[in-house]
């Protein structure tokens, strides 16, 4: 008896020591997300005392100021536009290409397959050079589709590579069971693949999404002062030294909630498509 | 998996296919047949030949830029993996409170790049910053401040790459564990085994797959690295933490001389090629058992 009872001491033990040393890590992964929050909620005065304050009275005039003073409500809605403009034309161009690398065989297909992919490769800065050029002879340069058109060259390969994988994993009977009940193709994928493809559409989307949100390079390329989009704006803020932190901690807040919101709530999705299918 | 009769689903291709060779395709093609000009926005292009290669053998800034870039990538790299393994490991048991930890470790990942490289920045202020006045506590000497000492400024931005993505190496490793058979551990336990030797022997071995596709991802993600960079430094001090992206923009989009800058693209496009061939062929054989 004694010696089961010292086992599972020792167990015990040893898990919260594993615990431990976790949060240590997880404090350190969080400490900047906490401190933007509460940055976010200070006043001036508060900002810059040292040792660092965490006890203060939060005020909403950081907000109150960057909604009234900044562009911040045009450079949300920029980047919402562009964001939502990525997903719909990346699911529109590559979620039939996944079910079509899925369920036919073809010379090249491995080529193909290979361009695709190397897209999502290659250093944006190769890739925005040139591009800006082609933008400013066809007279997109400065417009959100000209952003819209960029990520979704990337996002595009990447909902084509993710989809492939998941219209492997659905029995192609149903669909032959459609065709020789009188549908078409086309029919067959609409209306039996697509609306079981559920997950793989909406880790396609969220991904879609991220991407573009969290883009910097493309819109900092790409964009003229009308459409630029909030990590533009805040980097405007950062030079704004003299007015502390406390704007720029707000707009980051503005900034990275709607991620980090989506992503967790659609956790399972998140992990899912973080490991490019590449982990089973 | 194939149906017979299909062929209209071909079809299905043909947007994505158009959509990249004009987006993605010619925009390339255009880099390297422009690579051959003496070309700025704006002024007519001079046909000068392979001259724009020349010149990049004797820019000293470019090739130190590409140091700077495999010092920056190697070192993210490593350490994600080292401490992704570590954490995963750690995080590889089914209770509530890891659970949690699961899911709180992913915000890096998801948080706006150049938001994280803002945070920081404030964090690393020489004067105000938090965590430097938390180091100078502690009685390390940082100088001036980490950021702008020449000495420490990639070092920080390494560290900020590490704070953003070793949580994405703890899920990928994660996932991989999970996925691990039981049967060679119960082997191992009756042969006597310690936990060591079942980790160093099983495990280990076990997980590499997951490890090789790991690390493409993240050095693939590396060689990218661009909006951290200028959120905090700019490339500064000097040429500390000028990675080759932040060269390549600058001669290109700063100073606009297009003709030079597409020769220094190509110089990393290859590079990208390389390395995503190797990453696309291990995905691919993952996926359908072999390259065919």
């Amino acid at each position: 008896m004694t010696i089961f009872k010292s086992y599972s001491l020792k167990k015990k033990i040893f898990l919260a020591v594993r615990i431990l040393i976790v949060i240590t890590f997880l404090f350190f992964f969080l400490y900047p997300v906490f401190w933007v929050i509460q940055t976010a909620f200070k006043q001036r005065i508060d900002m810059f005392s040292l040792p660092p304050q965490y006890v203060f009275k939060p005020v909403m005039e950081n907000f109150k100021f960057i909604f009234e003073k900044m562009h911040v409500f045009q450079w949300t809605l920029n980047s919402s536009i562009i964001s939502l403009g990525t997903v719909v034309l990346s699911l529109i161009m590559g979620v039939p290409a996944g079910y079509a690398f899925s369920r036919v065989k073809f010379r090249g297909k491995y080529l193909l397959l290979m361009f695709i992919l190397l897209t999502r490769a290659l250093p944006p800065v190769i890739i925005v050079l040139p591009f800006r050029v082609i933008m400013h002879t066809i007279g997109l340069f400065g417009t959100r589709m000209a952003v819209i058109l960029i990520d979704t060259v990337y996002n595009a390969a990447f909902t084509a590579w993710l989809m492939s994988g998941i219209f492997e994993n659905i029995p192609v009977d149903l669909e032959e069971a459609g065709i020789i009940d009188g549908c078409t193709p086309i029919q067959a994928f609409i209306r039996i693949a697509l609306p079981l493809s559920k997950p793989g559409l909406v880790t396609s989307a969220l991904f879609a999404f991220i991407f573009s949100w969290n883009d910097f390079l493309f819109a900092l390329s790409l964009t003229s002062p009308p459409t630029a989009t909030l990590p533009l704006g805040m980097l405007s803020t950062f030079g704004m030294l003299s007015v502390g932190w406390t704007y720029m901690a707000a707009m980051g807040v503005i900034a990275v909630i709607p991620v980090v919101v989506v992503s967790l709530l659609l956790q399972r999705y998140y992990v899912s498509g973080l490991t490019f299918g590449g982990v089973k | 998996m194939q149906i017979s009769g299909r062929r209209t689903i071909h079809l299905f291709l043909l947007p994505i296919t158009v959509y990249l060779i004009i987006f993605f395709l010619y925009p390339v093609l255009f880099e390297l047949y422009i690579s051959f000009f003496d070309y700025s926005l704006g002024s007519p292009k001079k046909f000068i030949g392979i001259k724009n290669y020349l010149a990049m053998l004797k820019d000293e800034e470019f090739i130190i830029s590409l140091r700077i870039t495999s010092v920056f990538v190697v070192s993210a790299v490593f350490c994600q993996l080292t401490f992704g393994l570590l954490i995963a490991i750690l995080l590889n048991h089914e209770s509530r409170i890891m659970n949690i930890i699961r899911t709180l470790i992913l915000i890096p990942t998801v948080f706006t790049p150049l938001v994280a490289g803002l945070v920081w920045k404030a964090l690393l202020h020489p004067d105000l910053g938090p965590v430097t006045y938390y180091l100078r506590q502690l009685g390390i000497n940082i100088g001036r401040g980490l950021t702008v000492e020449r000495s420490t400024a990639l070092f920080s931005i390494v560290m900020i790459d590490v704070w953003e993505w070793t949580p994405l190496m703890v899920i990928i490793i994660l996932a991989g564990l999970k996925s691990l058979p039981e049967e060679p551990y119960e082997a191992g336990r009756i042969d006597g085994a310690s936990a060591w030797h079942l980790f160093r022997y099983i495990t280990l071995p076990l997980l590499r797959p997951t490890v090789v596709v790991a690390l493409l991802i993240r050095t693939l993600d590396a060689l990218k690295i661009f909006d951290i960079i200028w959120a905090i430094t700019r490339g500064g001090p000097g040429t500390a933490t000028t990675v080759a992206n932040i060269r390549i923009y600058d001669v290109g989009l700063q100073h606009l001389r297009i003709g030079y800058a597409s020769s220094l693209s190509n110089v990393l496009l290859v590079i990208g090629i390389l390395i995503g061939v190797l990453f696309v062929n291990v995905l691919y054989s993952r996926k359908y058992g072999g390259i065919r």
